[in-house]
């Protein structure tokens, strides 16, 4: 409760810097933007397994809208709003208040600074229909198995960021975030954190918890040449995410993104470690260890290249995967030691300003068999329609 | 069980044809720019296409400059960027530009203004009358004082 107070007191204190800070602009500057894919994915592997709910065979659609507004050279306002696979989101409602380049607060409903991927999560701001493995949320096959990736993007929370930007030179940008946020959640006796709670209409945006998730990233970009840079950044996150304040996750990744003219070159690592309760032993696969049996390591990691081969047309290639150390539950496909890969070729085409075509074509290699076609090894192909404006 | 793979591909092939069509890609031909503005269109080309699709700018049909230095400014203190000062100048002097052709089309479409000869392209067309190098938002309205 004392955090909670705390939050309060800082947001009212925020707010009241907002305004007044918020010196009467000239004109009040809007921006509205937009976004919209739709996915089409083939599962050849999967049709005789009654995939369905575990993998998503057909039709997926997804929209946004963002609204952007400069009150001030200080004061600005992001809102968007998303619809997709859960109903309508909302994924941005903040305000940035900057005291200088150096000095911004955060205040709202944001998805906190973690990692490369996140601020392309927009289905129109990359090139393939589907998120690297580790930031997946809802489309690689066996999710429900899995359990998702490891930080499925995109993550918006509650709460506040302190973030900044400082060129050191010419050359050299140096960025910073710091954060506390609701944090995810979960039932009491969860084995793993519960996704769907951070955005179903039983719980909204409330917390379930009284503890704040802290975290940060710092990432500095290289500006090699005119056309080229290079981006390494680290990231981690800390909190509790069961009602009691019992389990505790941490988060922690690093990237690196070098961009050589018309090359990306992407990787990233995540790792998050989730403690869960052994209070109850019998729900468990496998015996539970005295020592270091009460948290489960998933590991996720991504490489990316990205060509422009003409101005309309990408080739993007992709290698990711996660691995995931831990007891699992007893009805679980999972083993204690589990892995996927993941080969991805693809291509995205621009037919007009905006309107790009994807296709991609995906090999899974599952470390376990699939329980009714006995499958290690599947396929899955993609063909989308991404717009933006 | 043949027929799903073969209309998904069919179907492909069909949008591509039409695509193929009709391509223009995300950006503006620089060809098709004013010799003084291209240096300053591959600046914006390139940090622009970091994050997302060159369209968002593009169609933002933005034509007030003033509201291209705040939208910058914006963009400029995103995380990793790569936006420096002197690039955050160069990108404003091509969507100055950019802008100026904007306001020129409205102008036409509103009567008030003689048809530019690009007219119906999305590529703006100046006169040197009104050429990009014209300080319409000046460096002092850049935050953080310039390079």
């Amino acid at each position: 409760m004392r955090s909670a107070r705390v939050l309060v007191v800082a947001l009212a204190t925020l707010l009241a810097a907002l305004l007044a800070l918020a010196t009467p602009a000239s004109a009040i500057e809007r921006n509205f933007a937009g976004s919209a894919q739709l996915d089409y994915q083939f599962v050849p592997t999967a049709r005789s397994a009654k995939a369905s709910p575990n993998t998503f065979d057909g039709f997926t659609m997804e929209f946004a809208g963002k609204l952007a507004v400069d009150f001030s050279e200080r004061v600005s306002a992001n809102m968007k709003v998303c619809y997709g696979c859960h109903g309508f989101e909302a994924d941005m409602m903040y305000f940035d208040v900057r005291v200088a380049d150096e000095l911004n607060f955060r205040v709202g409903r944001f998805s906190p600074s973690f990692g490369a991927f996140n601020l392309r999560h927009d289905p129109a701001n990359h090139r393939l229909s589907n998120k690297p493995l580790p930031y997946d949320m809802g489309r690689m096959l066996r999710m429900r198995q899995w359990n998702q990736g490891v930080l499925p993007s995109p993550f918006p929370d509650n709460g506040l960021e302190v973030n900044g930007t400082k060129w050191l030179g010419a050359s050299v940008q140096f960025d910073y975030a710091a954060y506390a946020v609701s944090g995810f959640k979960s039932d009491p006796k969860a084995l793993d954190i519960d996704f769907k709670l951070s955005r179903t209409p039983a719980a909204y945006y409330v917390d379930d918890n009284a503890r704040p998730t802290f975290g940060g990233r710092m990432a500095l970009t290289f500006k090699t040449s005119e056309s080229s840079d290079l981006t390494l950044g680290v990231s981690g996150m800390y909190g509790t995410y069961d009602p009691n304040n019992d389990q505790s996750y941490a988060i922690l990744g690093g990237d690196a993104t070098l961009r050589l003219d018309k090359t990306s070159i992407r990787a990233e690592y995540l790792g998050r470690r989730t403690e869960f309760s052994t209070s109850d032993r019998t729900v468990f696969k496998y015996v539970v260890a005295d020592e270091r049996g009460d948290f489960s390591m998933k590991h996720g990691a991504y490489l990316e290249v990205e060509q422009g081969l003409t101005p309309e047309l990408d080739l993007v290639g992709r290698v990711d995967g996660m691995f995931r150390v831990g007891n699992v539950e007893s009805a679980s496909e999972l083993s204690r030691r589990s892995s996927v890969f993941r080969y991805t070729l693809g291509t995205a085409y621009a037919i007009e300003r905006g309107l790009r075509i994807k296709f991609s074509t995906e090999l899974y290699e599952f470390s376990d068999r699939d329980a009714l076609t006995g499958r290690k090894v599947e396929l899955s192909m993609h063909t989308a329609l991404a717009g933006s404006f | 069980m043949m027929l799903r793979p073969l209309t998904a591909i069919a179907a492909a092939t069909l949008v591509m044809l039409t695509a193929s069509a009709c391509h223009r890609g995300e950006g503006l031909d620089p060809s098709k720019l004013p010799e003084n503005v291209r240096a300053d269109y591959e600046v914006f080309a390139h940090k622009c296409s970091k994050c997302h699709s060159l369209a968002r700018p593009l169609s933002a049909n933005i034509t007030d400059d003033e509201q291209w230095v705040l939208y910058v400014n914006r963009m400029r203190r995103q995380p990793a960027s790569g936006i420096s000062y002197v690039d955050q100048e160069a990108i404003l002097r091509f969507l100055r530009y950019y802008a100026a052709g904007l306001r020129r089309v409205q102008a036409e479409k509103n009567g008030n203004a003689p048809v530019p000869p690009h007219a119906g392209q999305n590529v703006p067309v100046l006169t040197p009358s009104v050429a990009p190098a014209a300080p319409a938002a000046p460096t002092a309205t850049v935050d953080g004082g310039g390079s």
